[in-house]
Order: C-alpha cells, then structure tokens, then sequence
C-alpha cells in the first residue's frame, strides 16, 4: 500500500519543514503524493470552505468528503447547493450512516435520545457521525481537515503532518494549523466564499441541527453545543470536532468500543 | 537557517499564533494553585479548559475520561525520596487515588484518579513531606534525572547529588523558569554509563574529569517524541561549582528566542541545535557569561546499565510494568531505607544489607528477569488519552511469552512500547521499540497494532530506531518478536547485544526472522 511510504520519522520532519508555509503548500505536497487516494474532511463551516476553495484550485477533482448525519440544519444543505453552483467539477461525498444500525439506535431509545443523557448523546454521534467518517477513511491514504491550533486549548500543538493512529495509519495533514480564527473568516470574505448562513444568525459553531443552537454575545461558547448536558467530558463541549480523534476515545472510554 | 535577526518575531507574531503563549502571560499558570478552593466551590463542571491546562504547571493531567479526575505527577530530583515520602505518596494514593502508582521514566512517581476536591488536601500532604509536583508537566523544567546509584556507586566519578539538588531548589517552581518555550528535559550524572539517557534529553550535564578536577561535559538538544534527536556535545567542560551557572545560561538564551514561542511544534531546543549546531549555542553561552570554557568532548559510553540484584550499599529491585501499589510504597517506607527510582521504571533501595526476603515479602522480588526489569511501557491504557492501544498489559503478556520461551536467555534485550507518538516509554531507542497504531481488519473493524522499531540504541553514541515493520496487528505481534528474539538468541556471538546482531543483519534477513515483510520505508 503507498501509505507505507510515509512513517513516524518521516511526517515528523515534514511537520516541522511546513511550520511558517501557507496552507497551499501542504495541500500541493498532499495531492501530488497521494492523490486519487486523498480526500478533504469537511463539516462546511468556515475552515472547510476556505480548504476546498484552495485544493479546488490546485486540482478540481480531489474528493472533498462530508457526513450527513441525517440530522443537519436545512442552511447547510443550501450551503452544499451553493458548492456544488460554485464549483461545478465538485468531487463531493456525501457520506451516511449506516441504515440498519441507526435504525436500529432510533427504535430502540427514539430519535431525540440524545436530551436524556450523555451515553445516549454519545451514542448518537458515534452511529452517526463517527462511524461514517472511519467508514469513509478506512478507504484512503491520506486526509485532509480543517482543524486549527486555536479551537481547543489543550489542542495548541497540531501538526500539519501527522500519522494518525487512530484511523489505520493513515497520513493526516492539517493545514490550517496555524491560522486563526480571524485569518480564517478573512480568507472566506476576501474570496467571496459560500458560508452558513446560520452564522449570520448567531451560532458560533455548526452541527447537528437539534444540538446546535446560537449564542449571545459574551456568552460562554459551551452554550451553543449540548447546553443541557452536565458531566460531559471536557473539550467534547465546545467544538467536538470529529477530525480531532479525542471523541473517539472518550466514546471508547464511555461508550465502549466502535465495533 | 533561520538564525538572523531580520527573521526574529515579534511578540505579537507569538502571542497570535500560539494559544498557550497567550494563557500563560492572561495568568500565571503557577497561581492556580490558589484559586483552587473557588475551582472547587464552583465544581468541575464549570473549570474552564485554559485553567484545566493551567493546571499542567502543578502536575495534574486529566485521567480519561474527561470527566473529573487526574493524574497527579510528583518530581522526585534524582529519583531520590526518603521513606518518610514514599509513605506519604502511598497514603496519598490509598485515602484520595486508588491505590496505585505508576513509576515513571523521568524517574517521577504518578498516581491517578484523584477528585479536583481532594486537591488541597493532596497538595498539603505533598507539602508537609517536602514534595512538590511544581512544574511536572507545562512549559517548565521536568524532573531533573540522574544515576540512581549517585554517592553509592564505586565507580562513579564524584557525587553529583549537590549538583541536582541546587538545579532543582533553583528552578522548581521559579516563575521565570516555568515559563520556557515548552517542557524542558535535563539529565545530570557522574556514573560510568548512560544509564540516565542524558542524549535524549534537552540538557545532559555528564561527569567528566579534566586534569584530575571534577566538572561536566554537556551535550544539548536531544529528545524523543514525534522527532526525535540525539543529542549533540556542547563541546566545552565546566567546573562542578559552575554547572548551574552554564545551565540557567542555556536556559536564558533558550527562553529568550522567540523563534521558537510562534510554534508550539518548534518549541523544543533540539530545534534550536538544528539551526545553529552546537556551535552556535556555545557562542551563545559564551557571550553571555562573557568567558569561554576549555574545549572538550565526551568519551564513548558502554550500554545504559540497570543496577539489579543485591549489590554492596544497595539492593537494584526490577518493578514489573513500573507498577506499585500504595500498600507497597508504605511497605517500603517501613523497611526505612532511601529509595532511588530508575529510568527503566524500577527501585533501588540504599541499604548495606541484603533484603531480598523483606522485598519479597512485599512482592517485588529481586531476582526476576533482567528482561522484565529493563522492560519499560508508557502509562497508555486505560489511562492516557492519546494511547491507541494496551501498552502495560501487552507489554506484560510479551515478556511473559520471551520468559516462558527463552528463560534468562533473553535477558539484555530492552523491550520499550509505546501507545502513541509521544515516546514516554522511549520506543526510538529500545532494543525493540514498539508503538501502538490501529490496522482496519478484512471486516473493516478497528485492531489494534504495533509498528516494531529496531536498531534504537542508548550507549553514546545513541541511535534512533527505525519502525521496520509497520502496522502489525496485536494478534500476531508475539510471532513477530519470537522469530525476531530466536533469530539473535540462535545467531548471536558471545555476549552480542540485540543492537549489535541487528546492525549486523539485512533487512531481509529480520524480516524473515520476523515472518513479516518490511515497510517500505523512507528510503522510496
């Protein structure tokens, strides 16, 4: 298999050689080297807008891949129109739960289970949303995803080249690792980038449609995600990026294993 | 190389990109200590993420889950604790953990499942017995390792002991010192072998003698972790009675550059070695103290060694996996001797007299495998939460396979895994290194894995092992390691080391020791 052209040793030092370059240069190494066995992770919010926009330009056919959850907001799937106006090559997943087992979870604790308790939130997002996206990689050699050094401050050292042993080894790239947010909002702006129009309406951070709901200003963050849960596990309260591999092991931890 | 002033950023640059930067400077990491009662009052639920990293500074780690107990990480300097601290880190563990305690490659002691309510009482009982925990994790200076046979060992060069305790009096806990770039490593030893692993650390001072007076070569800018390096020689000798001096001043220009604040990445002085070598920190040094130190470069070493087995003035005693019980520590506190712990997760009691039967008593016998005593594993599950797999248990489960296969015969081999990257179990360097990964299997369902690291070595000059086969699922593992151990134990020379038998062997040939095929590796 090609990814085994890429271990440890030699993603380290490449992370360390794409400290200070744009997030262009690592997505032109990455589609070079892996591409068609490459795709981007996107929940299309900010950063994923800006990365498609960038690989887009660089090759229009690298697959650019999403979960439906089947539980989205309606403006994000008018966000995915608007992708699909705006980019009319657009190699775009979409990838879905597994029918039978997410049946399976609604028959058995209903479809809004995720109100009556951590473990069934959980649940919830590990039929559908982590197993998708593990699914989904389990076919590829390298990712792509949009995670940042200032979402999470326990998350400052992302490395733009990562081996991730979470997913089977495969090679993560993170571009973006070291933009803002501001830097990533400015680029969406400047380049006149399609972006949820939920944004305009006060949410801070886009998910789930019944999990998600806007902030006010000054606001603790926390409020927009899962605002009814107590006793949840840390950094899964804010910005539980699926990308990141932490909620995986907490699942474990809590939920048991994925399989 | 980055090295000119035009390319130096601005504190701004460092404080926008870099996210613990800007936590350290909004509040000292150091003075959440007091806000704990108020933490407390207001309960888990509402400590925000930037206090829960803030807490670093004080050793505390979150267990996994996240959801409301830590690890807590206590610094012993030298890996020295009287038995009147050993006591109470093991009562410590029985009233507020559970019980238990991990020995640590830095020569720390951690115990976990501590409650955030608990904190104040743990930190008074640490406090009371002359522990700290004061910079175990965070941007800090880490415990300063040594030679656990420091003073007692015969042929050792001098005691460097006083050296470690005023370097550590000094920066523990100093403001200043716990605000450096990212964690900061130091070694510091007189003994005749590397048994401290001062190259792999970001500062090793080692003893050496220049016409007869006692003083320290240093090398500069190793670690392990994602990339590793070894370190390179300063190329200068100190007096014993400077070292601290040349130390703090390593450190100062260290702090001082905020090349390596922008990145958290960057943010380790191996960096810094690669962009102006050992040279260029010795001008560096040199300019800043404003005197130039004789030139001078560390001899060969032999093999790290592993101090087992009773011994005059001591007793080397192998603690399998690392793993301690409170009971045990407060058993061995009773015995009422010095304890010193060891880079391969192990203890030396100081004693004149031969206490096998005490040690067994308390359950850590003395004459178990030399393989089991250098065998060393991360913390990792259930524990840790950037572990991917089993590491203390499958590392128990390989060694009692190679016992059962190869008795003693086994005995020298260093086996190290590792459940991610980071490298605490120190993978790079083992005889074999081992670092947990995932395979997805012909179902598509997630296994645990290993990638196998071979031709890692500590002796000076120390190498960095290279995953020669990669992904190798947990079920098949052990075949793996018996065709590889039977390959050296069958082919070797007398006394040959598994380094040695590994250098002198292809590829080809470990792999169909092996029984697998080898990664492609770099070389494509």
């Amino acid at each position: 298999m090609s990814v085994e052209l890429l271990d440890d040793l030699e993603a380290g030092e490449l992370s360390v050689e794409f400290e200070g370059e744009e997030p262009e240069a690592v997505l032109e190494w990455a589609i070079e080297r892996f591409a068609p066995r490459i795709s981007i992770s996107t929940a299309f919010q900010y950063d994923g807008a800006v990365l498609l926009h960038m690989a887009y330009a660089i090759d229009p056919s690298v697959e650019v891949f999403s979960v439906d959850t089947g539980r989205l907001p309606q403006e994000t799937y008018d966000l995915i129109e608007a992708m699909r106006e705006r980019y009319p090559e657009l190699n775009l997943q979409l990838v879905s739960p597994d029918a039978a087992t997410t049946s399976a979870m609604v028959g058995k604790h209903g479809p809004n289970l995720f109100y009556r308790s951590v473990e069934n939130r959980l649940l919830c997002c590990q039929v559908r949303k982590v197993l998708p996206l593990t699914r989904h990689l389990a076919g590829l050699d390298a990712w792509i995803t949009g995670l940042r050094r200032d979402q999470w401050a326990t998350r400052s050292d992302i490395r733009k080249v990562e081996i991730d042993h979470d997913h089977g080894a495969i090679v993560k790239l993170n571009p973006l690792a070291e933009w803002t947010e501001e830097e990533t909002r400015d680029y969406v702006r400047q380049h006149d980038l399609p972006y949820n129009a939920l944004y305009d309406k006060g949410f801070t951070s886009i998910g789930c449609a019944p999990c998600t709901r806007p902030t006010q200003a000054g606001e603790d963050l926390r409020a927009g995600r899962w605002w009814w849960e107590t006793n949840a596990p840390k950094e899964c309260g804010i910005h539980c990026a699926i990308e990141t591999g932490g909620l995986e092991h907490e699942l474990r931890a809590l939920v048991g294993d994925d399989d | 190389m980055a090295s000119t002033a035009r390319d130096a950023p601005t504190l701004d640059l460092v404080l926008k990109r870099n996210s613990v930067e800007r936590l350290k400077r909004e509040k000292s990491p150091l003075g959440i200590l007091d806000e704990l009662p108020a933490l407390i009052a207001g309960g888990y639920e509402q400590v925000p993420e930037e206090d829960i990293v803030r807490l670093k500074w004080w050793g505390l780690y979150h267990d996994k889950p996240k959801i409301g107990t830590f690890m807590l990480r206590i610094k012993l300097a030298g890996g020295i604790v009287t038995p009147a601290q050993l006591r109470a880190i093991g009562e410590i563990s029985n009233v507020h953990g559970r019980g238990e305690g991990e020995l640590t490659t830095r020569q720390n002691v951690q115990l976990h499942y501590l409650e955030l309510g608990a904190l104040p009482d743990v930190f008074e009982r640490l406090e009371a017995a002359s522990l700290t925990s004061a910079g175990a994790c965070g941007d800090t200076v880490r415990n300063i390792t040594g030679c656990p046979l420091a003073g007692l060992a015969h042929d050792e060069l001098f005691d460097p002991t006083p050296v470690i305790e005023e370097a550590a009096a000094f920066l523990y806990g100093h403001p200043t010192y716990s605000d450096l770039p990212r964690k900061h490593k130091i070694s510091i030893t007189a003994c005749t072998d590397s048994c401290a692993a001062p190259e792999i650390n970001c500062i090793g001072l080692v003893g050496a003698l220049r016409n007869g007076e006692e003083g320290f070569g240093v090398l500069v800018g190793g670690g392990l972790s994602s990339v590793p390096r070894i370190a390179r020689d300063l190329g200068i000798w100190v007096p014993k009675d400077e070292a601290v001096t040349v130390l703090v001043a390593i450190l100062d220009e260290w702090r001082e550059d905020l090349r390596y604040r922008v990145s958290r990445v960057k943010a380790r002085l191996k960096f810094m070695i690669d962009d102006i070598g050992p040279e260029g920190l010795r001008a560096r040094i040199e300019a800043r103290l404003g005197r130039c130190f004789p030139d001078f470069t560390l001899p060969p070493a032999p093999p790290p060694g592993n101090h087992l087995g009773v011994h005059d003035g001591y007793v080397g005693v192998p603690v399998h996996l690392g793993l301690v019980t409170g009971d045990q520590m407060i058993a061995l506190a009773d015995l009422g001797h010095e304890v010193r712990l060891t880079r391969q997760q192990n203890l030396v009691v100081v004693t004149g007299d031969d206490i096998s039967a005490e040690l067994e008593r308390i359950g850590l016998p003395v004459d178990a495998s030399a393989l089991r005593g250098d065998a060393i594993a991360c913390t990792g599950e259930p524990h840790c939460n950037f572990s991917v797999t089993e590491t203390k248990t499958r590392m128990d489960s390989l060694v009692r396979l190679l016992e059962d296969r190869f008795g003693r015969e086994a005995d020298g081999l260093r086996l190290h895994l590792d459940g991610c990257p980071h490298a605490c179990a120190q993978h790079w360097v083992g005889d074999l290194g081992f670092q947990g990964t995932t395979v997805r299997d012909e179902e598509g369902r997630r296994r645990q894995a290993y990638d196998i690291f071979v031709r890692g070595s500590l002796d000076r000059p120390a190498a960095i092992g290279r995953p020669l086969f990669r992904r190798v699922p947990t079920e098949e593992l052990d075949e793996a390691v018996v065709g590889l151990v039977q390959g050296w134990v069958g082919g070797r020379a007398a006394g040959e080391t598994f380094r040695s038998f590994c250098d002198r062997s292809s590829d080809d040939e470990l792999a169909q020791l092996a029984g697998r095929e080898i990664s492609v590796g770099r070389a494509a």
